[in-house]
Formats: structure tokens, C-alpha cells, sequence
């Protein structure tokens, strides 16, 4: 049931293919622009907090190509569905409410995964020394690391999307919220660069494990026991907003009025 | 004058609607300032870490950063109708054609017709870090320079203003907006945050002789701060900004002009 929820959403992704190729140009030219700033950062520098300027470049394209994969700039399917009156119709469908959208979820994001990121990857290797996972270990490691920060930013999304069961400002909210994960995930620079201080505390939000978590890995910036803390983390957060999503999701059905039409 | 009237007119009912939504206003306020403001904290944090970029320091680079920021702000504030996110819309649902009937001037209706002033929390970020870096970068303010700054801000609204007008009149044959812009528009806007000697040379000459967002923001920039060219331009391209800038918004329009003359309706 789910998983043909997913394959139906997989496919619907497959049908807009000019405004993925238009949507790979973006990612590309954002890509080069940050690869530029980070190669004219480390100017003459070897390495600069387990980075070197190679691993930096591959940063700026992975980042890029989980970009779409986690639908970064907003997922606001559930907000509409609210407006629409529709999620009436959705809640009271036989299938679970959380995984009918996080099946629907996991068929776009690997859809945009397939069609976005490898040929963002791939063009990048093109252009680019681009580093891969050192070991087959982080080979194992990626897919698992990247499945984890999916359903961590889908839990997210769900959460702040449940806002409009209480109010009609939540796609206000909901710019807000992206914007802050932009900031706090490392999308715009990885964390490693950020002031000691400030790495202290981010990298044990839930955000750092959206998309610093899985670039590390693929990098193998984390390595050994490190690796497995890495990869723990992000289990621990994906239960947690999951487990957390469900409490919400049930007080906002108590709460929930729709209006007819 | 009449014309400056039913601007203000227009303008004040708009602004009116805004504020009946208080919580909403203040809420989208704020999502647009963090939206900017993050960007500058992370462009921030990593400068001071490395100590500079390409021989600019962090308050040089906020100085190039605060420029554009507060130039496209504004401009985005005045000509958001022209926003092709919002005027292709415009397009397919007919509401343009209506504007057609209308005994209005086009341009009047266009440019009230979309006019959010959550924008100003953009703004407000963009002036606070370019008065802070106009002081903390140490320039040196002449009366020429304090004469030069506003020309150069207007020059530069002229400019993106200009790419708005394009990216709509494209859509008169499209319906459909072109992601491509954003390239232009948000990519230029990132682009101009830094030094352009960073960049490949090819990407450089596009922004400076096809699209001379360079020539707005950074060339200007460098009279400001008296930092040296790198990228090998003579020195007169810091003083090119006004030539370029209403010169573009002049193409811009007779562009428009032509679309309006061809343009036919959806017929929705």
C-alpha cells in the first residue's frame, strides 16, 4: 500500500522533466558560485578543520544535489491540503496519516535524488577533483546516513506543516522555519567552519543531521567510532520526530475544524 | 502630478489591506529578514574563521554584501509588480488583459500591484550591515563619495529593475515564468556578495559586458573602499554604474513596449 504510494508519487516526478533539467542549471551555477568562495577561502591553506579545498568543493556540490532531495525550500503539502479542505478526505482514508505522506515523501525525494542529484554529481566530477567515500565502509554507510536525514527533514517538515491545524499563519511560519534550516544545517557553509562555539551546539540539533550528517560521511570526515556516533545521532532524532510528529498529529486532529466546501 | 496621485492612491489602499493581518505582517517580516540575515551570519562566521577572503576582509566583503542587498531590497520593495514569480500568474489567469481595458497607464497598475512591505525587513538587514561596515571597513568618506553612494544605489535599483522588466516581458511569449532568471537575479545577488577576482574570468566578463551587474555593485565598490582592481578593468568602470544601470531599465522597457504590442491573450 505505501510502498505503491510511493511508486505513484516516484513516477508523477518523472512527468516534469524541462523544469528538472531547468532546476539541474540552478543547482549547478549555485554550486560553482559557493565552490569558487570556499576555493578562494582556503587561498593557500592545506586543510582547514578535516577539510581539505577538494572535500570543500565536494561540499558545495552534494549540498546542492540534497537540495531538491529534501524539498529544502519548502514541502507544503499538508498547509494546502488544510486550505483546500482536502486533508478532511486524507485523515480519513484507511492508511496512516504520517506514512501516507512519508511514502509519498520517499517516492519524490528518490526520484529527485535520481533525475537532480547524480546528474548534479556527475556533471560536478566533470568539472571538478570531486573526492568519494574512502572506504567501503562509507560506501555502506551513505545510503543508510541519507535515508536517516530524509525522514529526519520529513518529520520536520511534517511538524512545522501541522501548524495549520491551529493557525492560518503557518506558511508564514513555515519560511521561516525552512529558512532556519538552511542556516542551522550547513546548506550554506558547512558547520565545520563555523566558530568552535557554535558548532558545539549545532551539530546535535536535528538539522545538522538533515545534511551535514550524510555530506560527512561522504567525505569521511567522520570516521570509526565517529562514524557510528554520526549515524546514531540521526537514528535518535528520526525516532524522536517521528515519535514527536504523532503526538502533535493527534492533538491537531482534536483541534481540528474544517469548514465544508 | 495626476499620475503621482493614483500612485499614492493605489498604493495607500494596498498598504492598507497589509496591515489588516497584523500578526501575519509581522510574521512574514520577520521570515525575510531571517531569510537574508542567515545568509550574512554564515558568509560571516566562515570569513572571520579563514581571516579574510582573497585579500578582502569580512567588513569589505559585508560593505559589497550591504550595497547589494539594500539596492536590490529597495528595488524589489518599489517594482515587486514586475517580479515575474508574480506577473506570470498575472498572465494565465487573464488578470493582465483586464489591466489592457483599464484607463489607467499600464506601468501605474503594474508596479501597485504588488507592493509587500514585508520587503522591509530585507531592507532594514541590508542598511543595518552596510552602516556597519561603511564604518567598520574603514573608507574614507569624501564629499565626493557621500555624492556617489545614492547615485550608485539608485543606478543599481535602475539595473535589477531592469531584469524584472525582462524576465516579465518573456513571459508575454511563455506564459510560464523562466527558472533561468533567478540565475540572474538571486545568482547575481549572491555573486555580488564577494570580490569578483575570486570568480572563473569567463564568469566575470558575462556579469560585467552581458549582464553588468559587476559594473553596479562591485566596480563602485572598490572607489569606496580604494581597494586595488584584480580583475584588470580601467579605472573608470567604478564611475560606468549610472550609464549601465538606466540604461538597461531604457532597453528594458522599449523590450516591454514591444512585448505589450504582440502580446496575445491566454484567452482565459
Amino acid at each position: 500500500m505505501y510502498w505503491a504510494l510511493a511508486r505513484l508519487s516516484f513516477q508523477r516526478q518523472l512527468a516534469y522533466r524541462t523544469a528538472n533539467v531547468a532546476g539541474l542549471v540552478t543547482n549547478l551555477f549555485f554550486g560553482a558560485l559557493r565552490a569558487y568562495v570556499l576555493i578562494a577561502l582556503f587561498g593557500a591553506r592545506e586543510a582547514v578543520a578535516g577539510y581539505d579545498v577538494r572535500a570543500a568543493v565536494t561540499y558545495t556540490g552534494i549540498t546542492q544535489a540534497m537540495l531538491s532531495f529534501l524539498a529544502a525550500f519548502g514541502w507544503w503539502e499538508i498547509i494546502r491540503s488544510v486550505r483546500t479542505g482536502q486533508v478532511a478526505t486524507d485523515l480519513s482514508r484507511p492508511v496512516d496519516f504520517f506514512w501516507y505522506h512519508a511514502s509519498q515523501d520517499g517516492g519524490r525525494a528518490l526520484a529527485q535524488l535520481l533525475l537532480r542529484g547524480l546528474p548534479l554529481i556527475a556533471l560536478y566530477a566533470l568539472a571538478y577533483r570531486i573526492a568519494v567515500p574512502p572506504t567501503p565502509l562509507h560506501w555502506l554507510a551513505l545510503p543508510l546516513s541519507l535515508a536517516l536525514g530524509l525522514l529526519i527533514s520529513f518529520a520536520w517538515r511534517f511538524l512545522v506543516n501541522l501548524t495549520a491545524f491551529w493557525t492560518v499563519d503557518a506558511m508564514g511560519i513555515g519560511r521561516v522555519a525552512s529558512n532556519l534550516v538552511l542556516f542551522l544545517s550547513g546548506f550554506i557553509m558547512p558547520l565545520a567552519f563555523f566558530p568552535d562555539w557554535a558548532q558545539a551546539g549545532l551539530r546535535f540539533l536535528p538539522f545538522a543531521s538533515m545534511v551535514n550528517a550524510p555530506v560527512e560521511v561522504y567525505l569521511g570526515v567522520v570516521q570509526g567510532p565517529a562514524l557510528v556516533l554520526t549515524l546514531l545521532l540521526q537514528a535518535l532524532w528520526a525516532v524522536v520526530l517521528v515519535l514527536l510528529s504523532r503526538v502533535v498529529l493527534a492533538a491537531g486532529v482534536r483541534r481540528l475544524v474544517v469548514q465544508g466546501g | 502630478m495626476n499620475t503621482l496621485r493614483l500612485y499614492s492612491v493605489l498604493l495607500g489602499a494596498r498598504l492598507r489591506s497589509q496591515m489588516q493581518y497584523r500578526g501575519s505582517f509581522l510574521l512574514d517580516l520577520l521570515g525575510t529578514m531571517l531569510g537574508t540575515l542567515t545568509y550574512f551570519l554564515a558568509l560571516a562566521a566562515v570569513i572571520s574563521r579563514f581571516g579574510g577572503i582573497g585579500g578582502w576582509t569580512l567588513w569589505e566583503v559585508a560593505f559589497l554584501y550591504g550595497l547589494a542587498e539594500t539596492s536590490f531590497g529597495l528595488m524589489d520593495l518599489v517594482w515587486g509588480g514586475y517580479d515575474y514569480d508574480f506577473f506570470s500568474p498575472r498572465i494565465r489567469s487573464g488578470e493582465f488583459d483586464q489591466m489592457l481595458l483599464r484607463p489607467l497607464p499600464l506601468p501605474l497598475q503594474i508596479l501597485t500591484s504588488e507592493f509587500a512591505l514585508r520587503r522591509l525587513g530585507r531592507i532594514a538587514q541590508g542598511l543595518a550591515i552596510f552602516a556597519l561596515s561603511a564604518h567598520l571597513s574603514g573608507v574614507d568618506w569624501t564629499a565626493a563619495k557621500l555624492l556617489y553612494l545614492p547615485v550608485v544605489i539608485a543606478s543599481s535599483m535602475a539595473f535589477f529593475a531592469a531584469l524584472y522588466v525582462v524576465g516579465s516581458t518573456v513571459c508575454f511569449w511563455t506564459i510560464e515564468r523562466l527558472e533561468v532568471f533567478n540565475l540572474l537575479t538571486y545568482g547575481g545577488a549572491e555573486m555580488l556578495s564577494y570580490p569578483m577576482h575570486i570568480y572563473h574570468p569567463w564568469l566575470t566578463r558575462f556579469f560585467t559586458f552581458v549582464v553588468p551587474a559587476a559594473i553596479q555593485v562591485y566596480y563602485p565598490a572598490l572607489y569606496f573602499l580604494g581597494k586595488p582592481d584584480l580583475t584588470g578593468m580601467p579605472g573608470f568602470m567604478s564611475f560606468l554604474a549610472p550609464f549601465t544601470g538606466f540604461g538597461c531599465l531604457a532597453l528594458s522597457f522599449a523590450f516591454w513596449r514591444f512585448g505589450v504590442r504582440h502580446y496575445q491573450s491566454t484567452g482565459t
